[in-house]
């Protein structure tokens, strides 16, 4: 089996450069990360992250034949060869395919993804019913790999800036809980004309989840809610005219 | 209040709004415009003339550029910010298309009032 792969050290390479190997792969190495560890016992030096090898914990997020996704989860048998492996897009990368993802989770940060309520503590959990808890469906799954953010062209052009769709798909979903009280200062967090509305429906993000995810469809919902709540929202005065 | 949406309390969806809002006018005036030529069909310039005569038609007109420019103008900019990383380029840069924008929507409305130079 045939690959090409993004190779560089920083310590020791002046550019990155891409290195082919050939590699003959047992009847049981079925998924790409199986061949990757098939070659690091080949080559020790090719860095990658990886962990769980299921899907689950998405550390082994890296760019497939041009296509953002996790290597514990791709076939092989889908692949055509060479197989093109190279760091995550828009990322400083640390080494080989190791990228830097200190910008992706400030962003996550950001939108303070933990509930918030002031109310005293219950003595029991805090309860949702069967409804509410559905609203989380489609968001909770999230992993936090970065193949989203990573192929979305805004978050490529305004890294710094643009909050990207894992972030804004984490942002919707503590919106959404029926347990969380802050979302007016959630909303609020994203009124920047950066933070959310870099946002320009490209799609990538949808096109590449590995847990078949909608960010875009979250993104939509903010958009949607801060309309609803200015709906609501009662007149402001226009003169503070005093009556006597 | 909906129309607080598009204050500056507001100003990532300000943009975001007028964009859409703009389009949707855009879209109606197209509509309108198709329909129009379909009935009336010009075909020489005093037809043309007379397709424009209306004040009415002129008005709507009118603002379907205003709406025009505004979604250019959004637009372009977003684009800019994008690609022009350098803030002194992109101000430039845009400064020049509001300014073709401004000169375009002037041009119009010489052309709907009937002046000439």
């Amino acid at each position: 089996m045939k690959f090409s792969i993004y190779r560089y050290n920083p310590d020791v390479d002046k550019k990155p450069y891409m290195q082919d190997y050939d590699i003959d792969l047992e009847d049981s190495d079925q998924m790409l990360l199986d061949a990757l560890v098939r070659i690091k016992q080949v080559d020790d030096t090719l860095s990658l992250r990886k962990s769980c090898r299921e899907g689950v914990c998405g550390s082994d997020s890296m760019n497939i034949n041009g296509k953002n996704g996790l290597a514990c989860i791709t076939k092989i048998s889908d692949l055509e060869q060479p197989i093109v492996l190279r760091p995550m897009p828009g990322l400083p990368v640390i080494r080989d395919l190791v990228v830097d993802m200190t910008q992706f989770f400030e962003h996550y940060n950001s939108v303070k993804p933990y509930l918030e309520n002031n109310d005293p503590l219950p003595e029991t959990e805090r309860l949702q019913s069967p409804e509410d808890r559905a609203k989380l469906d489609g968001l909770y799954e999230c992993i936090l790999c970065g193949a989203c953010t990573t192929s979305c062209p805004s978050f490529w052009w305004n890294p710094d800036k643009f909050v990207g769709p894992a972030g804004l798909m984490q942002a919707y979903r503590f919106i959404a809980d029926s347990r969380d009280q802050a979302e007016e200062e959630r909303l609020e967090n994203l009124e920047d004309p950066y933070r959310l509305y870099r946002c320009h429906n490209i799609m990538n993000c949808v096109d590449v989840c590995p847990k078949k995810l909608n960010p875009n469809a979250a993104i939509a919902k903010i958009k949607d809610l801060k309309i609803e709540r200015a709906k609501d929202k009662k007149p402001k005065k226009l003169f503070n005219l005093k009556v006597l | 209040m909906l129309i607080e949406l598009l204050t500056d309390q507001y100003p990532g969806m300000r943009q975001w709004l007028t964009q859409r809002l703009s389009a949707v006018v855009m879209a109606l005036y197209t509509m309108l415009f198709v329909l129009m030529l379909v009935i009336q069909q010009p075909a020489n310039y005093q037809e043309w003339y007379a397709f424009f005569s209306p004040w009415w038609w002129r008005l709507v007109t009118f603002i379907f550029w205003i709406c025009l420019t505004m979604h250019a103008w959004l637009g372009v900019r977003d684009v800019l910010k994008d690609y022009v990383a350098n803030l002194t380029v992109r101000s430039y840069l845009q400064l020049l298309v509001e300014l073709a924008l401004i000169v375009d929507l002037v041009w119009l409305m010489m052309i709907l009032m009937n002046l000439r130079f």
